[in-house]
């Protein structure tokens, strides 16, 4: 039986570790928070908080500016179709000069779902015009009726010879241009369920469409985007202090267990290692 | 349709109804579980009327009750003050509020010819889905309404909280002037109902101030996932001057200036005088009156109050509504007591975030130690999606005096997400196994909570009733 041992701020963190200090801006949290979206949230600010390294999270919501000086990390997530469209607007028109300025610039970005969806060329609706998006991924939506099945359920990709786990729910199917998608599908459906493509990676923005929450399962992933968000500020020597992720992989291998995909784990933990040499 | 009238209508109707009953007493014979709408599926299979055909004989008609939360509770409420008052009650077996359900409720209680059981008295409360609420409503048409929360819950199933609202607003454009609607105030996009219906709407909700978490803001600034923010009418921000859980208060639109309705019905006061004793004083037109309701929970104020508020809009007298709500004790597995090996066993359902942070707001008010069992399935009836329990605010227990088992299919999920709340406990994913565990981790004469999720419920139940600790449902009274 497992103990659960709660982590207290900066407990494994090295006396001489600088302070670092990070800003994640939360784009539309009113609008977009449908699938969990507060759990990826909560997991990089607690990931950081047990290292010592200040998170601070600020809304960016519609009508407010980006200014990309003031940020070192962005999360989109998934909203409602009625809410998508005004969201879309002020995606193209007030966010996109400091959003493309963030993302030329190599700001790890996070999109799900329904963030995903607009930061690609346009969403096609079962009924009505298509939505434009901000058009970072060179990929479309389409969705292709009401009376074609949703892609509904638990999900296992490969991602850069690891695994990440989650939970798909969307009516749309993504097709990738020239993009590269942001891993394989080993179950489930993914950008389309036809050419076993998950989601889309541009620079360091990831779109896809794996909640559940995303980042809680897959701790690896957490922390490639805390570690990219560290070095593009403080420099390629910053390494991430381990943490007990116990409980962590566990809810990822048995996800991985009941969808019959063999773990990588070793892959996993190796990868870990490496990026904090 | 041709021949759904006179003798060929009727010999229909009257197959119909013996092959759904024989279908049912075979399904039981050969274990084939509980089938409980399976009767209503082969004679709806057979005769696509039969719903209004049999409906149309109730003498006093039908209650239509759907909700988010509260459902079953709501409906064992409206049972016990119109049993109060006299009248003979039937009601859909617990767990068949699909279509298929409501057809079953009937059939078990029509003749072979196709004609339902007379009695003069008879009235039926139906529980139903919130997906099937359209289909039910259509077949019926229900003498009452009642409407009493909207909250996101299994996404993969319901869909969208706002595709949910659009087919309740369609489908009631289209009920019949006769019916009455009764609907929650305080719930601003159930309030909104009323526009999208032709007539008489009866509201309900709770005029005492003390019981709001906080005072003023806009719903959006307070940081929660709350699911209905934004006005109905217009999209602009909705300003609460009350907020007693979740989007649940008194509000008014800072745009279109649409605001909160005036109640027909309200509870004036709420005391808790224990754990699961509130005393309700409920005022309206017809005076105002005591009950002492016996469930935990502000939120089921509100269960109590629609109960009071349909049942007075039938005619009810009020001395009955206060008496039944009274006489009213806790259904299958929300907020029902178990004895089991010298402790106190309380099940209470939850199955959304609204529905767990109420329900854990309700165990941590008092500070004493709390015993407690918590468990996730992802099963179909629950929801396959478990990305919900990232929005329940199980930060409140956090600090708390705790002795907690975490169990379910997704186990492992809570106790991460357990984990970046702050919050430790043990983790047995077998549920028979955790039970057990859990009951002798709680020290004699004390109370061990269970908070399952829907099919954990009934996983839970079912193994108290496999150690004959409570009666299986079937054999219950509300057959």
């Amino acid at each position: 039986m497992p103990d659960l041992s709660i982590q207290t701020a900066g407990e494994s963190m090295p006396k001489d570790q600088p302070h670092y200090q990070l800003t994640l801006g939360h784009l539309y949290p009113d609008q977009l928070n449908l699938y969990g979206d507060r759990g990826n949230i909560l997991v990089l600010c607690e990931r950081c908080r047990w290292r010592g390294i200040d998170l601070q999270v600020r809304q960016l919501g519609v009508g407010d500016v980006l200014a990309p000086d003031e940020y070192d990390l962005l999360f989109i997530g998934g909203g409602q179709d009625k809410e998508q469209a005004p969201v879309a607007q002020d995606l193209c028109e007030i966010k996109a000069p400091g959003l493309w300025a963030a993302i030329e610039d190599d700001m790890p970005v996070l999109a799900v779902c329904g963030g995903y969806q607009l930061l690609s060329h346009y969403y096609r609706p079962a009924v009505g015009p298509d939505m434009k998006g901000l058009g970072v991924f060179d990929a479309w939506t389409i969705h292709k009726g009401l009376r074609v099945a949703r892609c509904i359920g638990n999900i296992a990709i490969e991602w850069q010879g690891q695994t990440l786990v989650g939970f798909e729910n969307h009516g749309g199917r993504t097709y990738l241009g020239t993009c590269q998608p942001l891993g394989t599908v080993l179950a489930g459906h993914g950008n389309n369920s036809e050419d076993h493509t998950e989601g889309a990676v541009y620079r360091s923005t990831f779109g896809t469409y794996l909640h559940g929450s995303l980042l809680p399962k897959n701790p690896h992933f957490a922390d490639h985007l805390l570690l990219l968000a560290l070095r593009r500020k403080y420099g390629t020597e910053v390494t991430l202090p381990p943490l007990d992720d116990t409980l962590e992989w566990r809810a990822h291998d048995t996800m991985l267990r009941r969808l019959r995909v063999n773990s990588r784990r070793q892959n996993n933990q190796q990868t870990a290692q490496q990026a904090n040499r | 349709m041709p021949g759904s009238k006179g003798n060929g209508g009727s010999a229909r109707a009257a197959a119909a109804v013996s092959l759904g009953r024989l279908s049912g007493v075979l399904s039981r014979r050969l274990h084939m579980g509980g089938g409980t709408s399976l009767p209503g599926t082969v004679a709806r299979r057979i005769d696509p009327t039969i719903v209004s055909r049999l409906s149309l004989q109730l003498a006093r008609g039908s209650i239509v009750v759907t909700a988010t939360n509260g459902k079953t509770t709501t409906c064992g409420l409206i049972a016990a003050i119109l049993r109060q008052a006299g009248l003979r009650v039937w009601r859909n077996r617990e767990g068949s509020n699909l279509i298929n359900g409501i057809a079953a409720a009937l059939i078990i209680r029509a003749n072979l010819n196709g004609r339902l059981r007379r009695g003069e008295n008879t009235i039926a409360i139906f529980e139903v889905d919130e997906a099937a609420f359209p289909a039910v409503v259509r077949e019926l048409q229900p003498r009452a309404i009642l409407i009493n929360n909207l909250f996101r819950d299994q996404l993969d199933r319901y869909g969208e909280v706002e595709t949910v609202a659009m087919r309740w607003r369609e489908t009631l454009s289209e009920v019949a002037p006769e019916t009455t609607l009764i609907l929650n105030a305080d719930d601003p996009s159930i309030a909104a109902l009323s526009a999208s219906f032709r007539g008489k709407t009866l509201f309900y909700g709770v005029n005492d101030a003390r019981q709001a978490i906080e005072a003023t803001g806009k719903a959006s600034e307070q940081g929660q996932t709350i699911d209905a923010r934004a006005c109905p009418h217009c999209g602009a921000d909705l300003e609460y001057s009350l907020r007693f859980y979740s989007h649940i208060g008194h509000y008014a639109c800072s745009s279109c200036g649409q605001h909160r309705p005036e109640p027909a019905l309200s509870a004036t006061a709420v005391t808790r005088e224990q754990f699961d004793r509130q005393r309700i004083t409920i005022s309206g037109p017809d005076g105002s009156g005591e009950a002492l309701i016996a469930l935990p929970g502000f939120y089921n104020v509100y269960n109590a109050l629609a109960a009071a508020t349909v049942t007075s809009g039938l005619g009810i007298d009020f001395r009955a509504v206060l008496a039944g709500l009274e006489r009213f004790r806790p259904a299958f597995g929300r907020g029902e007591t178990i004895e089991a090996e010298g402790r106190t066993l309380r099940l209470m359902l939850a199955k959304n975030p609204t529905g767990f942070t109420e329900v854990l707001r309700t165990l941590f008010t008092e500070s004493s130690t709390r015993h407690l069992l918590l468990a996730l399935n992802d099963n179909a009836a629950d929801g396959y999606d478990i990305s919900w329990i990232w929005d329940v605010d199980f930060e409140q227990l956090a600090g708390k005096d705790l002795a907690l088992t975490i169990s379910g299919t997704r186990a492992d999920d809570l106790a991460v997400r357990l984990k970046y709340a702050g919050v430790s406990g043990t983790v047995e994913e077998h549920l028979p196994t955790a039970i057990f565990q859990a009951i002798n981790d709680t020290p004699q004469g004390e109370t061990l909570y269970i908070v399952p999720t829907y099919t954990a419920m009934l996983a839970v139940r079912g193994e108290l009733e496999r150690h004959s600790y409570t009666t299986p449902y079937w054999e219950g009274k509300d057959a």
